[in-house]
């Protein structure tokens, strides 16, 4: 399981992701990355305890406010009780859901299992694909995306960049084959065919449409670019 | 005004830990203060960096120095250094504050990404041995739970209900389950981490 991860996001991903400053979507797509990595975890832990540190030594601007205004918020901030409210607890009890398909049934990560909280809905492409779109933010396109056993993806590329977390099962394209946690990331320009022996359920975060660049499914590229559009400007 | 830098200033020795563990353990509002004096800067500097925006920065302020207040009690030297710790609060605030001005769907938050527990990893079959050898260990410390907070571990991870299920079946609010299981789970936590 956890030994055969081989793809990983980058030490600049990581960074920013720990600044706060990746898209949602592709937060998410670490974020769940790290409850398959122990590794991640780990160096993201230490990045974090860095940055910490150079926030502490570095910024060091003008003062926010005057000094009434401090004394009062102080005394407003502690006349409130001190109880931590149930769902400021750092999401450590929330549960995890399974998502259900044909064949198989996955237990998400817990990131994934709150987004998809409120129930998927599943629509088909071609070469045996299904996608559950998740309104993640305006930036990304995020999708669960389930291949069939035996299916493959038209085959493809992209302008921007496309991560695809493995959640359950393998898959492979032209460069690699790919288990439970890997984090694959294909850049603009990068054509690739994936493909599944077994099935496979994964996470795709894309920030720019697909172009299929093969046979029928070239069809679909007028199409993509408005899906995109549609399904990235639907999340209000 | 006089006062409250008067009591500050004889807290300039003191480690930021030291501060938010008395905050959290006896709501000292002149550690509260003192940690304010230290950090509020810093945390509006971030608010600017990120927005741009004054008053946005300073609603930020005030909502996370809310948060460390709240958050205090659940602080330990288990989780890092105290700047780590507020460092984290800001940048979930940060995030969700992003989300909320670029109008992204509030179904997700930044403690939803940020989870600060490695205990949920999946696990390789070495940690799986250290896992059945711990599992004793906790049978132990579980006994010495009060009753009530055995209750709620026994529904949740012994018969495997659903925090609602057991909710309901315990007749007790779901808050109340929560908090419980949070109680129970944190003490079952620190009695493995002396005993390591």
């Amino acid at each position: 399981m956890n030994s055969r991860i081989n793809h990983h996001p980058s030490t600049e991903q990581l960074k920013l992701f720990n600044e706060g400053l990746l898209s949602t979507g592709l937060s998410v797509a670490v974020s769940a990355h790290m409850d398959f990595c122990v590794e991640c975890h780990e160096t993201s832990n230490h990045m974090k305890s860095e940055l910490a540190d150079d926030w502490i030594k570095t910024i060091d601007a003008k003062k926010s406010m005057d000094a009434d205004q401090f004394s009062h918020l102080i005394d407003e901030i502690t006349s409130q009780d001190q109880s931590v409210p149930v769902d400021q607890i750092d999401g450590l009890l929330d549960e995890k859901i399974e998502l259900h398909m044909h064949e198989r049934s996955v237990k998400l990560p817990r990131v994934l299992s709150k987004a998809a909280g409120k129930g998927v809905v599943w629509k088909t492409l071609p070469g045996g694909i299904n996608t559950a779109n998740l309104g993640m933010d305006r930036e990304t396109q995020c999708d669960f995306m389930y291949m069939k056993p035996g299916s493959q993806a038209p085959r493809h590329k992209h302008h921007g960049l496309e991560v695809t977390l493995v959640l359950d099962g393998t898959f492979c394209d032209e460069l690699g084959e790919y288990y439970p946690g890997d984090f694959v990331l294909r850049r603009g320009s990068e054509t690739h065919t994936p493909q599944s022996e077994e099935g496979c359920l994964c996470y795709s975060v894309l920030d720019s449409p697909l172009i299929f660049t093969s046979g029928f499914s070239r069809l679909l590229n007028p199409f993509q670019k408005y899906v995109f559009n549609k399904k990235a400007h639907q999340r209000v | 005004m006089e006062i409250h830098e008067t009591s500050t200033r004889a807290m300039e020795g003191t480690d930021n830990e030291a501060l938010l563990i008395a905050v959290g353990n006896s709501q000292d509002r002149t550690a509260f203060s003192a940690l304010f004096d230290r950090f509020a800067s810093k945390i509006y500097a971030q608010g600017m960096k990120i927005t741009r925006n004054d008053q946005l920065s300073k609603d930020l302020v005030q909502e996370a120095m809310l948060v460390i207040w709240q958050k205090a009690p659940l602080y330990d030297l288990d989780k890092g250094t105290a700047q780590a710790w507020i460092f984290t609060l800001v940048r979930n605030r940060c995030f969700d504050m992003l989300r909320k001005l670029k109008r992204q769907p509030d179904g997700i938050c930044a403690d939803d990404i940020f989870v600060e527990s490695g205990s949920e990893l999946s696990v390789n079959p070495e940690q799986q041995q250290m896992a059945e050898i711990q599992v004793e260990q906790i049978q132990q410390y579980y006994k010495k739970l009060p009753p009530a907070q055995q209750e709620v571990i026994e529904y949740v991870f012994m018969k495997d209900l659903t925090h609602q299920e057991a909710a309901r079946n315990l007749d007790i609010p779901l808050g109340t389950l929560k908090s419980r299981l949070r109680l129970a789970l944190t003490k079952l936590r620190e009695n493995i981490g002396v005993e390591q």
